[in-house]
């Protein structure tokens, strides 16, 4: 160290000896279709208990829900929702423009789905009752609702 | 030192002051002392269904803007004298002529004399809501087996939370076995299902809650009232007593022996 010290000292430079503790920023990654802006992965909610009638949710990135989403209740997030629970309230997922976002409950039985900026409600039927988990996507500019399998 | 406890709901008129006179009245019946407190302020209802309302000189205003003494405010019951006392509301003024800080001193004063101080929230969420549970260390919700009343049950237990009153236990009124077996109403576990609280008690649906509302008693301490043996049941369940919950189906069996007995055609 001394010796590359007195070295680039010849040339007129200082050695920084301060070691680097900040991680390495990564470099940004140039968005290939301009329709899905990034949004980071490792940003990622986790919120453990149920969410009730008139609480709101807003977060940038993806939200998980240990618990339920009642009626009356608003998850909002850039990225996708995931309700370990029955979501019954509203979900909009990909806020900032993010078509391929996902909503995914154990029981999907929601008011309005919002994915993007498609919305989707309930139909006034009775819908029979969810099987299992079910995973919601746009396909073709409406909103899917398909059995969970990957 | 007493237990200070809030009767809400969100919703109006699911059996908020009807439960609060009746789990004072059953409380005092089991020899505790009890003190009803009558938050709803302009639209004031706990000394009518106790038929007190002729008794009322002063109210909970008039104590917090220290106009007369507690004492002098609090009213004695028909039946259980110094054992239930109320104090009312005031009927010619609005929430907001009360704020927080005062609920919360006045149920200070009030739980070092009574075991039990009950108090009766009114409607909604806004400056009522706050008032009443206010000083509170515990909270019942009251619904009943009705999509809306239930939505409204579930943001006043969110509400009831970020106010740091954990654990609301429920009590779910006026529940008509026969419509729940059709399928027309909610049943227990539906509501649980959304609520996930503890439930404290299920009452029937009775007309009786009707006839002793408008005469001013309270059916907690009638044997023959199905809604009294519920109430008697939360409030054993309030002292600490383990009660299973009453079989609400009706007894078809009986009905069918009156009609052979009476003769008539089957």
């Amino acid at each position: 160290m001394d010796d590359i010290e007195r070295l680039i000292g010849e040339y007129g430079m200082r050695l920084n000896r301060e070691p680097l503790t900040r991680p390495m920023p990564r470099p940004q990654a140039e968005p290939a279709e301009q329709e899905s802006p990034e949004v980071r992965e490792d940003n990622t909610l986790l919120v453990r208990r149920t969410i009730r009638s008139g609480q709101r949710l807003h977060y940038d990135g993806n939200v998980v829900v240990m618990g339920d989403v009642n009626a009356g209740a608003e998850v909002i997030c850039t990225g996708d929702i995931l309700v370990l629970g029955a979501l019954r309230g509203v979900a909009h997922a990909g806020a900032e423009g993010k078509i391929d976002a996902t909503v995914f409950a154990f029981r999907l039985e929601p008011t309005q789905l919002r994915i993007a900026h498609v919305i989707s409600r309930a139909p006034d039927e009775k819908l029979p009752q969810p099987s299992g988990p079910e995973i919601a996507r746009v396909v073709e500019n409406s909103i899917q609702l398909s059995v969970y399998n990957h | 030192m007493g237990k200070v406890i809030v009767i809400t709901s969100g919703k109006g008129g699911v059996g908020k002051t009807t439960t609060t006179a009746n789990l004072g009245a059953g409380l005092a019946a089991s020899g505790q002392k009890v003190c009803l407190v009558d938050t709803d302020i302009g639209l004031r209802n706990l000394d009518v269904v106790l038929g007190l309302e002729n008794r009322i000189v002063y109210d909970l205003l008039d104590v917090v803007e220290g106009k007369c003494r507690l004492r002098q405010a609090l009213i004695k019951d028909k039946n259980f004298g110094e054992n239930l006392v109320l104090l009312p509301a005031a009927q010619t003024r609005e929430k907001d002529a009360v704020n927080p800080e005062q609920m919360s001193e006045l149920m200070e004063r009030l739980r070092r004399d009574y075991d039990f101080v009950l108090l009766d929230s009114p409607a909604g969420i806004e400056h009522g809501f706050k008032n009443a549970i206010a000083g509170a260390d515990q909270a019942i919700v009251v619904t009943t087996p009705e999509i809306s009343a239930v939505r409204d049950a579930d943001r006043i237990i969110g509400l009831l939370e970020a106010a740091e009153l954990y654990d609301p236990q429920l009590i779910i009124n006026r529940v008509r076995p026969d419509m729940v077996r059709k399928g027309d109403m909610m049943d227990i576990n539906d509501i649980d299902d959304i609520l996930a609280i503890s439930i404290l008690g299920v009452v029937p649906d009775d007309q009786d809650i009707i006839v002793s509302t408008n005469r001013g008693e309270t059916v907690v301490t009638d044997k023959k009232s199905r809604p009294g043996q519920a109430f008697r049941n939360i409030v054993r369940r309030l002292l600490g007593e383990e009660v299973p919950f009453m079989d609400l189906q009706q007894r078809k069996v009986m009905h069918w022996f009156k009609r052979i007995l009476s003769g008539e055609a089957q």
